[in-house]
């Protein structure tokens, strides 16, 4: 496999670049308009590189515009979601993978099998529901629809996880007078953080993402998150596109530098979800 | 291992209780409601009278309803036949010792950490009728000036072509951790046999990431079936109903016509395809871990 003649070398490099082009052009194009005066947006045939550069789209978005606020509330709501569902998640695994008891393999079953449940399946009950119990329209209905739906695959995740870290631990720590919270607070949970972060990262990157639940559940405008702020752009006459692309680039600077950063994690994480989940 | 009793029992369930609670509060229940309204006739969100299985006949016979399948056919099928040979082709090639290969693969698997209201925008923006690059390039080698989405065909290539871009990182990465299990022995006792190149690859490689290609196929074919942001976002569902798929009209059908009961059929039609493919994936996951 790996004496490789120049030829095939060749075409192995060009069908890389290819595709690397077909994966970054669309973006590269997105900042090049963001960069660009209004009169070379609106310009056709377009031309690639910018022949001026502005700044006036960024700060529109950022000074002139409700986008810094739909910024700030998806990182709350991000992070609020994923440090809860792994609270929920961590506990719910730990029990999974350490007690056993008539029933146990039932609960485990029921928390995982709502991972077949798919969001837009219970999107519509959700939102007659939230309006029912009061709660639509606010943070905490996006939080808890969020959380629940990342809670099955974490607790799967996490569950392997545990399995993998020895027993002995505990017991040892038993013999000592050590309680179960106990074991499971001040000793698995810490040896467990190098799997927590690699699951935490995915779902961080999914609330980040997503749309439909921000759009079905809100209406204020102060509780909008990123992604329905950008959605709006299109629903207004005359699409500004110019700053919709500044603010395309801004909303997704964190997921790609976490990305850039954390590749390696970010493929771990992905391979155990997706195979384990 | 023991069997847990008494007090511990209950320290176990404790454990449990949150994310049972919270899974039976926001996923359990709301199944049960969905069917319970798609039984019935509605206006906004008040039930009229009880129909019985009536919107599902009308689903399965409507014009519309069949066309919604056809389009979530087309729509995960077109995406699964692009994704899965690139996948497997751009994997196999990320997995030979070739200089930069790490920056490919950054390069190449980056699309997978945008979100689908973005990668509608990007590509709204790259197909735009009047300055849209994509347009200037067809109507260099076309000779007219086409609006991609205004086209039944138009329109269905254009979104495909998105879904591709944002969800074959995922086939390709984990073809790639499939790849990088075979021992490089195999492919050289495979040497001394005369096989090489295209035949390696057919009796040595395919075979042994045959599982992994078709847990892909699952997970993505979901994904694909489960969509809605992306075709809300880019098309809409148009022009006309050319690319509302099923999950599209589900989705309208609640928030945007306010018809609770038939939005409600739609996810129920929804939720009994994922089973039916979980179990797939499931029975799969388990031949390959015997």
């Amino acid at each position: 496999m790996q004496h490789l003649t120049a030829r095939a070398k060749a075409t192995a490099y060009t069908i890389l670049i290819l595709f690397s082009a077909f994966a970054l052009v669309p973006i590269l194009w997105a900042f090049g308009t963001s960069l660009k005066p209004e009169n070379h947006i609106l310009q056709y045939p377009p031309s690639w590189l910018p022949a001026e550069f502005t700044w006036n789209h960024y700060y529109n978005v950022l000074f002139r515009s409700n986008f810094p606020t739909y910024f700030l509330n998806s990182v709350m709501v991000t992070a609020i979601s994923i440090v809860v569902s792994l609270f929920i998640a961590s506990h719910a695994a730990y029990a999974a993978s350490r007690f056993r008891f008539k029933g146990m393999n039932l609960l485990l079953f029921l928390i995982l099998m709502t991972s077949m449940i798919p969001g837009i399946a219970v999107l519509i009950p959700l939102y007659l529901i939230s309006v029912k119990v009061g709660i639509y329209d606010t943070f905490l209905v996006m939080i808890l629809i969020y959380t629940a739906w990342r809670t099955p695959m974490l607790t799967w995740v996490l569950k392997g996880f545990f399995d993998a870290i020895p027993r002995e631990i505990e017991e040892a720590a038993k013999v000592d007078g050590c309680s179960p919270w106990r074991a499971f607070y001040q000793l698995i949970l810490p040896v467990s953080q190098p799997g927590l972060a690699a699951s935490a990262l995915l779902s961080a990157v999914y609330v980040w993402n997503d749309f439909l639940v921000a759009f079905s559940f809100t209406t204020k405008d102060d509780l909008r998150l990123l992604s329905v702020g950008l959605y709006n752009y299109i629903t207004q006459y005359g699409i500004n596109w110019g700053q919709l692309m500044a603010a395309v680039i801004i909303s997704i600077l964190p997921v790609v530098a976490l990305f850039i950063g954390l590749q390696s994690k970010f493929v771990d994480g992905l391979s155990v979800g997706a195979v384990k989940g | 291992m023991e069997l847990t009793r008494g007090k511990e029992k209950w320290v176990a369930l404790a454990f449990m209780a949150p994310a049972l609670l919270l899974v039976a509060m926001v996923s359990i229940y709301p199944i049960f409601v969905a069917v319970n309204w798609s039984l019935y006739e509605t206006s906004y969100v008040q039930a009229v009278r009880y129909v019985g299985l009536d919107n599902f006949v009308a689903l399965f016979t409507s014009e519309n309803g069949v066309r919604n399948m056809v389009n979530s056919a087309v729509y995960v099928f077109s995406s699964i036949l692009l994704v899965i040979p690139v996948s497997v082709l751009l994997a196999v090639l990320l997995n030979l010792k070739l200089r930069f290969r790490m920056l490919f693969r950054t390069m190449i698997i980056l699309p997978w950490v945008i979100s689908q209201t973005v990668t509608a925008l990007l590509w709204k923006w790259m197909i735009n009728a009047n300055y849209g690059p994509i347009t200037y390039m067809l109507e260099q080698i076309a000779g007219i000036k086409t609006d991609l989405l205004s086209t039944s065909p138009g329109a269905n290539l254009s979104l495909i072509i998105a879904n591709v871009w944002n969800t074959f990182p995922l086939a390709l990465v984990l073809v790639l951790a499939a790849l990088q299990t075979i021992p490089s022995e195999l492919y050289e006792a495979g040497r001394v046999d005369g096989a090489s190149g295209w035949k390696s690859f057919f009796h040595i490689t395919l075979p042994l990431i045959r599982p992994t290609i078709m847990v892909a196929i699952i997970t993505l074919s979901l994904e694909y079936f489960n969509m809605v942001t992306l075709i809300y976002v880019f098309t809409g569902g148009g022009p006309f109903s050319a690319t509302e798929t099923l999950s599209l009209r589900a989705f309208k059908e609640g928030f945007d016509y306010w018809n609770v009961a038939l939005g409600s059929a739609f996810s129920v039609i929804l939720f009994i395809f994922n089973i039916l493919l979980s179990l797939i994936y499931i029975r799969l996951l388990r031949g390959r871990a015997h």
